[in-house]
């Protein structure tokens, strides 16, 4: 199975922090679905150009959050994830990139009313088009 | 528990016009390490020690934990596949096929069908005599006779030179499935950034004879960032420099911006925000790059393997 995770090269984040964290929204927002047989640590490795060090401490890492689970001689599957997970992954992101919309805002001296007033339009406009 | 696939203790080996060492190193099993360095530095010398081609003056050198001082016994060197810099002579009046059935006969785990797969994939002729073989040619079957001896631990020393785009490619992809399906080692001495990207795990350097250290792949690649700041000028960049200890080549690049390389750029980002100076780019060092720093003296993170570690 290919996974559609990107690299930046040129990120201050730590690569196997960029890797995790994808891979981590990938399964949680069911991407990819429970029970996906992911790639083995080298060829995954091979994929994103890192080594099998960076890789095997991301499937550590998701397996103790319960993302992932090994079976012994036959590779690394995505697990079942439940309903409060997702709803936490939902409130993570989206606070995420609202909190850095906000750091923008500042960093161009938006007043509060003012973001506030922007925020309100784009939902309103985004939601008006969907409906 | 790790196991090592070698060890090196003060390994010392002198040669009529430099000396080699002293090395002393562990490599762990299972794992792919680019051996990188300047041409001379040493790197052949040290697969040749692995080989036992050549014999140090001083120190111990360890196979899968063990010494053989009076000789690699036959069962490890059955084990053991190399890809030497230049191919030996010895096989040259053969083709393909019968140089294939002299190396059969010397390791017992040959891969007949693996190696004529990889021969095919390769596309390399089985009937031509191995002397008028082109360079690239002549690559390929050693790549894949050393592949077919199912070796655990595979020494290649810059196997890609004079192998096509295309055939490189194979190359990769087939040193990374034979790792994913066997628990091998590989040393692979390499100057083509792009198999260091591809295939490492661990990087090892040596610079005139000597050992510089082993870094773990994507820890060494994150290790220095160029980072372009706004300054008002020369007053400015030299109080930013004293609060950044770790930064090196601070540089007025024009007027307004300046520049300087610096570790753990992540931790130090922040800091530099802090300080009021606006980030306006940063960018990874290159891997000449990384290796022209610790060859100067600016040490990456290290990693020393210990035995049952």
């Amino acid at each position: 199975m290919w996974i559609p995770v990107q690299i930046n090269e040129n990120s201050a984040e730590p690569l196997y922090h960029q890797i995790e964290t994808q891979l981590r929204s990938l399964i949680i927002s069911g991407v990819i679905t429970e029970g996906t047989l992911l790639p083995s640590i080298r060829e995954f490795a091979g994929d994103l150009k890192c080594s099998v060090i960076t890789v095997r401490r991301v499937y550590q890492d998701l397996e103790n959050e319960g993302l992932l689970r090994t079976r012994q001689g036959t590779g690394t599957f995505v697990s079942h994830i439940g309903d409060g997970a997702m709803e936490e992954y939902k409130r993570d992101t989206v606070g995420k990139a609202l909190e850095s919309a906000v750091d923008i805002g500042r960093s161009v001296h938006c007043s509060k009313d003012e973001l506030e007033q922007i925020f309100m339009e784009i939902v309103e406009r985004k939601y008006r088009a969907k409906e | 528990m790790v196991q090592m696939a070698i060890e090196l203790r003060n390994v010392l080996k002198q040669r009529r016009n430099k000396t080699i060492g002293p090395l002393t190193m562990n490599l762990p099993r299972g794992y792919i390490t680019a051996l990188v360095g300047q041409n001379g530095s040493g790197k052949s010398t040290l697969l040749n020690l692995l080989m036992q081609l050549t014999n140090p003056e001083e120190g111990e050198i360890y196979w899968f934990e063990n010494r053989y001082d009076s000789g690699l016994p036959l069962e490890l060197r059955q084990t053991i596949a190399y890809v030497p810099e230049t191919s030996i002579t010895e096989e040259n009046h053969w083709n393909a096929e019968e140089a294939a059935q002299f190396r059969q006969h010397w390791y017992p785990n040959w891969d007949e069908s693996y190696f004529q797969d990889l021969m095919d994939r390769f596309e390399v002729p089985y009937h031509m005599r191995l002397s008028k073989m082109s360079k690239g040619e002549r690559r390929k079957f050693e790549i894949a006779a050393a592949l077919a001896s199912r070796p655990s631990l595979l020494l290649l020393d810059e196997p890609s030179s004079g192998l096509d785009p295309f055939a490189w490619k194979i190359m990769i992809e087939t040193l990374l499935k034979y790792m994913d399906e066997n628990n091998a080692t590989i040393i692979i001495s390499t100057h083509i950034v792009e198999e260091v990207r591809r295939l490492a795990d661990y990087i090892m350097l040596m610079h005139r004879g000597e050992l510089l250290g082993m870094a773990e792949k994507d820890s060494l690649f994150g290790t220095w960032t160029e980072v372009w700041v706004q300054v008002a000028g020369e007053e400015e960049l030299a109080e930013l420099s004293a609060e950044l200890p770790g930064g090196i080549n601070f540089t007025m690049d024009t007027p307004g911006v300046a520049s300087f390389i610096i570790e753990q750029f992540s931790k130090n980002e922040k800091r530099i925000q802090d300080l009021g100076v606006k980030v306006i780019k940063s960018r990874s060092l290159e891997l000449d790059e990384i290796l022209g720093l610790w060859t100067q003296g600016h040490r990456p993170i290290l990693i020393d393997h210990k035995r049952g570690d």
